[in-house]
């Protein structure tokens, strides 16, 4: 009864691209894991794996683009279930973004592991390589049954990655993420016994399963709630963001590529399955939930970017900066609008480029001046200049500027927002826009406009809850309160200035600079020419589809 | 062809005194010995399981008395050959472990094919007389088994185990009695409809079934007569925790679930609900207690051996849903059950073997960096245990939890899934030790792990990730049987 839906979206075509991605990835780990002693060839398999599974998703794009479906198909899981890989329009979008930006992840990582010399690398590059297997089966998993399988397994994946380093604060994240994203994953599997329960299937259908449309509303409900719910923890949704900061203790590009990219937008990609693929966005608006949800995506939005502001630690404000950003997303599917849909999911992979930049700059400030705090970046813009100005571009994307990714999915969702006939919306991005200019612009302000010997004070950060301006201030311009001596970090900045690079190029290893560089590339031309790159015809062929299903409006 | 399934009973269990006797005249022969005749009748069992598979059950008289009251009649269907061969795979994996893991001697060995022995005539038997019988050898030889260790303690445990034990046999042999009394028989296929005669209300058939499942929930280690088992597994050699552990409690509720839908039908579930009901809350019961006995523990055979009678309570709980899903699902967490927690077992002895006799979680800090291969198993087979995907644990969970949706029970589905954190957070501890803090221990004897102890754990740990991607096979497999309980 579903097939004849399934069919309308273009051919499916036999192929096992799909399934192929995860036998490299499983094959790369056991190849990283058995060259442990040999880093030059574990790394290389790395790379080689990483470049391999992106030319296979890439190999799919152009198909998918003509309206094609890959399907790898291996019978049943459990009776009524498939075992199958599909390579459609949605899963190719999350896809190519977190396959694209593994190469360039593991490109950096060895730059980052070897610079900052980390221990246990062969663990952290065997499971680095396993999550985005596991990111890779989410995208292409067909049902919620498969979705939910390869969710768990990149929970289990990644927790290695942040107890990485083995200290009593990194075991506590890792309980604290492994507790958060089992609860979600339960909550998931509820959701989906409901729905096989309602309908006999837990299919991904484009625009929604039919029975779902006419069965009982509060079960249905209940469904969408638990499913919701069970992703949003991953897409640390407030109330369910907390692990989110707290596994910031993994190394960065872990914080990167996963808790900016892989992981957190499997959560958002699985708010995005559910509400196009499960129950189309007709019926979740006649349950009256896309309200509820959007609701708590733009509280979301909106207290998170106050939380961000009053962090010095810069992974943790980039980590709040997440959570905003991922309920822009999570904002654009519930509003339910065309354009508002477009925009959530452009957002996807704009906010992947810009975060992932930031981050990696981030990591690029830790192994080479061993910054972590914001106060410590006085003046460092011209001890890194390539690097800085990478940050500042990927943070004005992040605020929305135009002519950088942000704004282009910012556009969408505003535009959405307005046709749901929701005025509210315009208004919690704009403002949203401006927190972010708001916590952002004080780094780049610090990084390229003050010196060690002359700074500013920062009253938001500094003073108590409110911004009122502190008493005193200290010489090097710091704060008084002695909260960061727990922190073990010495003198930073130095107190005669930071020297400038040896020469163009040479502010830190080759191996960081060009991956973070490409990601800005990215930010850049997807602000400039978003309509000539993939993503947007992809998203366009996604919410045609949602809409024009039986469930659509 | 039918006497083959007498053959696969009769095998280990005559053969049960060969290394006994041997022991005039040679020392050490038990292991080999024993290993020979599992092996025979593992191959035996695979064959007869071909022919069920291909012509339907099988019903055989021993000796082909056909007496009602006399006879010993036998009955192989898939469900049965399904607990019968993983018995025998648990039992195989288990000799592997002892051949170098102890204990030796050819008194051992004797005792370990009567336990065998027992365990495949619970399988199989057609009797509820015969099952008594079995239950009993099984019973006893394992009491023998127990106080094999070289610990002290371990006589006190056997000493408690066979007290415990002989009243759920005494409970259960009473039920028989009176199942007797009512009708005349004790044959499980004229029982079915004699007890239809007597009326499902009548008392006395009634009182027979709560005897006979009392009987059966000590053997089980059901909370709230779950007491013997914490001692029994503590001070049990590793190999026979391995087997009290992951096959006792199965072959007992495959007995329970011969008793509950081939004797007594779903009808009687039907026409008394509180049976159900009942059912119902102690599996609940038993998941929950089960799971925060085991959180409280530091010893990883208790933290096991409590998380075994949390496991069966979830079995218990998927036979009293009674709907084909949920029972298949009951049989196939049985299995997998089965697998993981005797590797696990297993994997506890190894890591005593090897590390120095080491047993809490205090001491298991870093043996990944020593071990990769035990430590890897462990974190898979956790991983099994506590029910994530891909593995069986997980699809086991999938079936009850939809069966009870089914029903309309989503309350007991919410608090199938809902045990599941509780059972990570008694084995994510060991885990996160194994992987997460340094190595303080000392890594004692390297050379006491075989090759082919670690060949059977990751084996296990293997077998716990492709059952959960081959349940459907399973599921046609097991189709017709499931269904016979359900409308014999």
């Amino acid at each position: 009864m579903i097939e004849p839906i399934l069919a309308s979206t273009g051919g499916e075509v036999p192929s096992m691209r799909p399934a192929a991605v995860l036998v490299v990835s499983l094959l790369a780990v056991a190849l990283i894991i058995a060259s442990h002693a040999r880093p030059n060839v574990r790394e290389a398999w790395s790379i080689l794996a990483a470049l391999v599974n992106f030319g296979i998703v890439a190999s799919m794009a152009p198909g998918v683009l003509e309206g094609t479906v890959y399907v790898a198909s291996f019978g049943e899981i459990v009776p009524g279930v498939e075992l199958a890989l599909r390579a459609d329009a949605l899963g190719m979008l999350f896809a190519v973004v977190a396959s694209g930006l593994y190469v360039l992840t593991a490109v950096y990582s060895i730059g980052y592991m070897r610079g900052h010399d980390e221990p246990y690398q062969t663990r952290f590059f065997a499971m680095l390589c396993a999550s985005v297997g596991a990111a890779l089966g989410i995208a292409f998993a067909p049902n919620l049954l498969l979705f939910l399988v390869f969710y768990e397994v990149l929970t289990i994946a990644t927790y290695p990655l942040v107890a990485h380093d083995e200290s009593e604060e990194a075991r506590v994240s890792g309980y604290k993420y492994l507790t958060y994203a089992f609860s979600g994953g339960l909550a998931v599997f509820g959701g989906m016994l409901a729905v096989f329960w309602l309908t006999g299937t837990v299919d991904f259908t484009r625009g929604g399963i039919t029975e779902l449309a006419t069965a009982d509303p509060w079960a249905t409900g209940a469904a969408f709630v638990a499913l919701v719910a069970g992703f949003s923890v991953k897409a640390a949704v407030m109330p369910l963001h907390s692990w989110l900061p707290s596994a910031m203790v993994a190394p960065t590009p872990v914080s990167g590529l996963l808790h900016a990219v892989a992981v957190v937008k499997a959560g958002a990609f699985g708010v995005a399955r559910t509400v196009i693929d499960v129950f189309g966005p007709g019926v979740v608006g006649d349950l009256g939930l896309g309200v509820v949800l959007a609701a708590f995506a733009g509280a979301t939005i909106l207290i998170s970017s106050l939380f961000a502001l009053r962090q010095d630690n810069l992974k943790a404000r980039l980590a709040y900066s997440t959570i905003a950003q991922l309920s822009y997303i999570v904002f654009g599917l519930a509003l339910l609008e065309s354009a508002a849909l477009t925009g959530g999911l452009l957002h996807i992979p704009a906010h992947a480029f810009a975060k992932l930049t930031l981050f990696l700059c981030a990591g690029a400030l830790y192994v080479q001046l061993h910054i972590k705090y914001i106060s410590e970046m006085a003046g460092v813009g011209r001890r890194m200049p390539v690097t800085m100005g990478a940050f500042t571009v990927a943070s004005l994307s992040m605020a929305g500027i135009p002519l950088l990714a942000g704004f282009v999915s910012k556009w969408h969702l505003i535009v959405g927002g307005a046709q749901a006939g929701q005025l509210l919306v315009p208004v919690v991005l704009v403002a949203s826009g401006a927190l972010n200019v708001g916590y952002f612009w004080p780094i780049i302000y610090t990084a390229f406009f003050e010196r060690a010997d002359d700074r500013e004070r920062k009253p938001v950060l500094d003073g108590p809850l409110g911004g009122a301006p502190v008493e005193e201030v200290r010489s090097d311009g710091g704060s008084t309160d002695d909260s960061h001596d727990d922190h073990g970090h010495h003198d930073l900045p130095p107190s005669d200035g930071w020297d400038r690079p040896a020469g163009p190029l040479k502010e830190t290893t080759l191996l960081m600079l060009v991956p973070l560089m490409s990601t800005t590339a990215l930010v850049v031309l997807f602000g400039i020419v978003p309509d000539y790159m993939f993503f947007f015809d992809l998203v366009e062929l996604i919410v045609e589809g949602a809409t024009e299903g039986v469930n659509g409006q | 062809m039918e006497w083959l399934i007498g053959a696969i009973i009769l095998l280990p269990l005559i053969t049960a005194v060969v290394p006994v006797v041997a022991s005039l005249r040679w020392d050490n022969v038990g292991w080999h010995f024993a290993t020979a005749v599992l092996l025979a009748t593992f191959g035996l069992s695979v064959w007869v399981t071909r022919i069920i598979v291909s012509s339907g059950p099988i019903t055989h008289v021993l000796g082909g008395v056909t007496q009602p009251w006399y006879g010993v009649e036998l009955y192989a269907d898939e469900f049965s050959m399904f607990v019968l061969l993983m018995t025998l795979i648990v039992c195989l994996g288990v000799l592997v472990y002892t051949r170098v893991g102890g204990p030796r001697g050819n008194a051992f060995y004797g005792g370990f094919l009567l336990l065998t022995g027992g365990m495949l005539g619970v399988t199989l038997t057609a009797d509820l007389f015969n099952l008594y019988v079995f239950l009993e050898i099984m019973a006893i030889s394992s009491y023998a088994l127990v106080s094999a260790a070289k610990y002290r303690w371990s006589t006190y445990a056997a000493f408690k185990y066979l007290l415990v034990g002989t009243a759920g046999a005494g409970f259960y042999l009473f039920g028989v009695a009176l199942v007797l009394a009512a009708t005349g028989t004790l044959n499980m296929q004229d029982l079915s409809v004699r007890l239809a005669e007597v009326g499902y209300t009548d008392p006395t058939v009634v009182a027979a079934f709560a005897l006979m499942a009392v009987g059966l929930a000590i053997k089980i280690a059901l909370f709230p007569v779950h007491t013997w088992l914490a001692d029994a597994h503590a001070s049990a050699p590793d190999g026979i925790s391995a087997v009290i552990s992951a096959l006792v409690p199965a072959v007992a509720v495959y007995a329970f679930a011969r008793i509950i839908y081939t004797v007594y039908t779903v009808d009687f579930l039907t026409t008394n609900p509180d049976v159900g009901t009942m059912l119902l809350v102690a599996g609940l019961l038993s998941l929950f207690m089960g799971s925060t006995f085991a959180i409280l523990q530091d010893h990883i055979k208790l933290v096991l051996a409590y998380s075994t009678v949390s496991q069966f309570g979830l079995v218990l709980i998927g036979l009293s849903i009674a709907n084909e899903t949920a029972i298949f699902g009951s049989v196939l967490h049985m299995f997998g059950h089965g697998i993981v927690k005797a590797s696990l077992f297993l994997l506890a002895g190894m890591i005593a073997l090897r590390f120095g006799g080491i047993r809490h979680i205090q001491e298991y800090g870093g043996l990944a960096k020593k071990a990769p291969v035990m430590a890897g198993s462990f974190g898979v087979l956790g991983i099994a245990m506590i029910g994530l995907p891909p593995t069986v644990g997980f699809v086991g969970k999938w079936y009850i939890a939809l069966g009870a949706f089914e029903e309309g029970m989503w309350l007991v589905s919410a608090l199938v899934l809902g045990s599941t954190l509780l059972s990570a957070a008694y084995i994510l501890p060991f885990v996160n030790r194994i992987y997460f803090y340094p190595f303080r221990g000392t890594d004692a004897d390297p050379a006491s792990i075989t090759r082919g102890m670690l060949a059977s754990i990751v084996i296990g740990a293997a077998l716990a990730i492709v059952l959960g991607f081959a349940s459907a096979e399973i599921h046609t497999y097991l189709e017709s049987a499931v269904r016979t309980l359900l409308e014999p």
